[in-house]
């Protein structure tokens, strides 16, 4: 976190000139608490965006955006203050986790949009993939399935408990009487037996 | 047998594993991991798409129950991409007997035979459904609207029920009377295996008195003097050689090259000094044969040469 400290706000000055007089209200912890009394929940998630806005560029940059990462900020900037939300713990990581989220939106967009050109090409069977479809088909979740029950069955049982149900690694570790290292280690291993499936479908 | 990851895998992994910790805060951590290489994104993507696929995964016991495929008579392709998902309920109570056969004679049968790697299926009068799996015969008869023989390889029955008129499988010296379930029979040299996925099966009421429920599998050798014992089988790996996908327990090699032979019409020769290996894991078979040796290669601790027309693997 310090890294960036000394730049951003030198660089966001020079970009955003304009914005400067929000940029110093957030140097400001009196001022920020005003705004959030004055009854506007957006701005909490507003003020993190521009105070961290290199940083949240410069994330979605190495996440694959490349130019497109100002366009992208804005997008971001639409999701996360037309969405009301409550108390944020942490809401840099919130907003860091937003933009993770939105890049993974748009691979699927695209690869749903690959998936559909190819099925319309093979003049398939009629069915169109919903808004929220999977990206695989049942067939393959039926693979998915076995691969991870072939890992053997405490590394499918954790992942279960891990991913399916929701469980934190510590208490998986609680109720299964095992150390956190072995815990990560057959989550590990389920992943990879899932890349290599994964590596195989792209495959076919 | 684990599966090794590439190292760009394992990390993309790591990261998938941390951030789904609602604490998780090092993304500062994980941009740099990113901005290492243009590639690392890509993978992370391909990764947390597949993940994030995963959430449609039932919460509970994991198992999920393979409805049928297709309804009775619909058209059925080989590599079907998108079926309603877990479409179609399930039939209740199901119970199938598997007895000691009866000689029944062929009149005025049909013999299907499929060439290795050749899928096939048969629609029957009644709905009920055969798969054929390559390198295999079933023999059906026009007059007998529910029998059928398999004679040798492996085939998946879906069954439609009828109180009255329990459909009838035979092969080996076995009869299998079906009330009304989907189940897989592979006919080996000398053995029979059994695996359910819906319903219930009494193999042999009158002398062995094995009870399988889905999810249990047998393998019964001609020559056993007790009856089999039943192990448990992933529902979902049932008949696994209808969508190009082999599972196996320690399997021997040579069991696992049979099931290439037939499912895909892959010859893989297993050289002595390998034949003790096991193998573990999920194979998936790849329209490049050259791959889907190379993964059971991989995944079994061998080496995959190419050999006559097909390959040799040694340690």
């Amino acid at each position: 976190m310090a890294l960036y400290d000394g730049s951003i706000t030198g660089t966001f000055l020079k970009r955003r000139g304009g914005a400067a007089r929000r940029d110093m209200a957030f140097q400001s912890n009196q001022f920020m608490t005003r705004s959030i009394d004055r009854a506007d929940p957006a701005q909490g998630i507003e003020g993190v965006l521009l105070s961290n806005r290199d940083r949240i560029i410069r994330f979605l940059q190495v996440r694959g955006a490349g130019e497109s990462a100002e366009d992208l900020f804005q997008d971001l900037w639409m999701r996360l203050t037309e969405r009301a939300t409550g108390p944020i713990a942490d809401p840099l990581s919130y907003a860091m986790r937003a933009a993770n989220n939105l890049m993974l939106d748009r691979y699927r967009s695209a690869r749903q949009r690959e998936i559909r050109d190819k099925a319309w090409g093979e003049t398939s069977d009629g069915h169109e993939p919903s808004a929220e479809a999977s990206l695989i088909s049942r067939q393959q979740l039926e693979q998915v399935q076995a691969a991870i029950a072939a890992t053997g069955e405490r590394p499918a049982h954790i992942f279960r408990r891990f991913r399916v149900d929701g469980a934190s690694q510590r208490d998986i570790a609680q109720e299964m009487g095992l150390s956190l290292s072995t815990i990560e280690a057959d989550l590990r291993k389920v992943y990879a037996a899932l890349a290599a499936l994964r590596r195989q479908f792209d495959a076919g | 047998m684990p599966v090794d990851a590439n190292p760009v895998e394992a990390r993309a992994i790591d990261w998938l594993i941390r951030q789904r910790d609602p604490d998780f805060d090092d993304w500062e951590g994980f941009a740099d991991w990113l901005a290492e290489n243009g590639e690392h994104a890509a993978v992370y993507d391909a990764l947390a798409s597949l993940d994030r696929d995963l959430d449609v995964l039932p919460r509970g016991s994991g198992a999920v129950r393979i409805a049928p495929a297709f309804p009775p008579g619909s058209p059925v392709s080989r590599r079907p991409s998108r079926r309603a998902w877990f479409g179609g309920a399930m039939a209740a109570a199901l119970v199938a007997v598997i007895g000691v056969s009866t000689l029944n004679p062929f009149s005025n049968g049909t013999r299907i035979e499929t060439a290795a790697g050749e899928h096939r299926t048969v629609a029957l009068a009644d709905g009920s459904r055969i798969e054929i799996n390559g390198g295999s015969v079933v023999e059906i008869d026009p007059d007998r609207p529910r029998f059928a023989r398999l004679e040798s390889g492996e085939a998946m029955f879906h069954v439609v029920h009828r109180d009255k008129d329990p459909f009838v499988v035979e092969t080996g010296d076995a009869r299998i009377v079906d009330l009304g379930t989907a189940f897989n029979v592979v006919r080996r040299a000398r053995q029979t295996s059994v695996a359910v996925s819906e319903g219930i099966v009494l193999y042999n009421p009158d002398r062995d008195k094995v009870r399988l429920v889905a999810g249990q599998a047998i393998d019964a050798g001609d020559d056993d003097r007790r009856p089999p014992a039943v192990r448990s089988v992933d529902l979902t790996s049932i008949g696994g050689w209808r969508s190009g996908l082999l599972v196996y327990n320690d399997a021997p090699l040579a069991l696992v090259a049979e099931d290439l032979k037939r499912t895909a019409g892959i010859d893989v020769r297993i050289a002595p000094a390998a034949a003790s290996l096991s193998f573990r894991g999920a194979l998936i078979i790849d329209p490049d044969r050259n791959r889907t040796v190379a993964d059971l290669a991989a995944l079994s601790g061998t080496m995959a040469k190419r050999q006559d027309n097909g390959w040799i693997l040694t340690r």
